[in-house]
């Protein structure tokens, strides 16, 4: 026969189940809105960092090489080709590996963003989504350089891995500069 | 059921199991947020930054190359200083964090509302590429292509979009101050090298998966 006491009990059981169903319903219900809430009330705020700490310098640091090289090799052509063609080809080859690069090859890693990706990666086996515009922007380049490899042929077939580096860039100005200096040109650089 | 059962109370926890889901999801969610638009401003400002480094190099350069031939005086030189002054206005950190945080109060105290400043920038990008261009056409070089620009020159038609913006302002909640200068539906709109053709895209309204 039951005991009167366990009814009691069952009861108790009945409230425990309910009372954590409840609780992880409504905390579940907040961590989404609150998700939502505190996502949207970020965006700007990381736009705005992202812009002015990392896109805006290095992207005016960039541009300015390509116009400076572009100027000097357009100056160089209009000169007598004789004496200037060796000039001409190192202009040319500054400008044409200045045109190669892009942001993803020499923008800073975002640690806080792999940090956290990380964690979601451990926690959940899920990477993480990345921005749907950078992320077919990212397509777009990979499948150039899949483009750039199958014209190069089998001989370059390291060339995906062979992208330009923020050591290229500095190599590069350097170049550049002696060009500057050996045309006479005075300029600031900055 | 217990007779000493309090509704009220009940009530009360619900309030309370979901305020403390929120705040950690708040503050989980800003994580993402800080996240992604750090990555869209790098982009964006990458991307604005690199067409008008690009201008401000080719002056310069072109600049020490009238010195040193003896042009200086000529016509290019002209749009070449215009040009320069014109770069040297634009802003390298996105103008709306300036009137959104009272940090710096310095510039807002005196600038105009935002609506007026975003058209400033629009109004300044197209000067600044319309100076390029004539700078270009003095020198006698084809001015540089940029691919949104190829993309849009068939759509051009001259006429300047009504909603036009920079779209460097990512807030689309229409909270404090912030809504009235974006259109309905609420997207998000990025900022587009060609905005005269008005086109947006919407890219942070997905929901992320947590």
């Amino acid at each position: 026969m039951d005991s009167p006491w366990d009814e009691n009990s069952d009861n108790n059981v009945i409230k425990d189940t309910e009372w954590s169903r409840i609780s992880s319903e409504f905390t579940n219900v907040g961590y989404r809105e609150g998700i939502t809430a505190g996502k949207e009330g970020a965006l700007q705020e990381g736009f705005d960092s992202g812009f002015a700490d990392t896109g805006a310098p290095i992207g005016r640091e960039l541009g300015l090489l390509r116009g400076i090289s572009l100027a000097i090799l357009i100056f160089l052509q209009t000169l007598p080709v004789i004496e200037n063609w060796k000039l001409v080809d190192e202009a040319t080859d500054i400008s044409s590996q200045l045109s190669r690069i892009r942001f993803s090859d020499i923008m800073p890693r975002d640690l806080e963003a792999e940090e956290h990706a990380r964690q979601h990666l451990e926690a959940e086996g899920v990477e993480l989504d990345e921005n749907e515009e950078i992320a077919a922007k990212r397509d777009v380049e990979g499948i150039e350089d899949m483009l750039a490899n199958l014209v190069a042929g089998g001989a370059t077939s390291t060339s995906s891995s062979n992208r330009p580096t923020v050591e290229d860039i500095y190599a590069l100005k350097t170049r550049l500069s002696w060009l500057g200096e050996r045309l006479k040109l005075s300029f600031d650089w900055n | 059921m217990d007779p000493d059962f309090d509704l009220e109370s009940l009530v009360h926890v619900e309030q309370t199991f979901y305020e403390a889901g929120y705040a950690d999801g708040h503050a989980h969610g800003r994580i993402h947020g800080l996240i992604e638009g750090r990555a869209l401003g790098r982009e964006k400002g990458f991307e604005m930054w690199e067409e008008l480094g690009f201008y401000e190099g080719f002056a310069r350069t072109w600049g020490a190359i009238l010195v040193k031939t003896g042009k200086a005086d000529d016509r290019a030189n002209q749009h070449i200083r215009h040009l320069l002054e014109l770069i040297a206005q634009f802003p390298r950190v996105n103008p709306s964090s300036t009137s959104a945080s009272a940090a710096s109060s310095s510039s807002s105290s005196t600038s105009p509302k935002e609506e007026e400043k975003d058209l400033d920038i629009s109004k300044l990008q197209r000067q600044i590429r319309s100076r390029y261009k004539a700078l270009c056409s003095s020198l006698g070089v084809r001015p540089r292509l940029l691919s949104a620009e190829i993309a849009a020159l068939d759509r051009e038609d001259g006429s300047p979009s009504p909603q036009e913006d920079t779209g460097m302002n990512l807030d689309h909640d229409g909270g404090d101050g912030m809504g009235k200068r974006m259109a309905k539906g609420s997207v998000i709109p990025v900022w587009k090298i060609d905005n005269a053709t008005g086109t947006r895209k919407a890219v942070t309204n997905q929901d992320l998966n947590f």
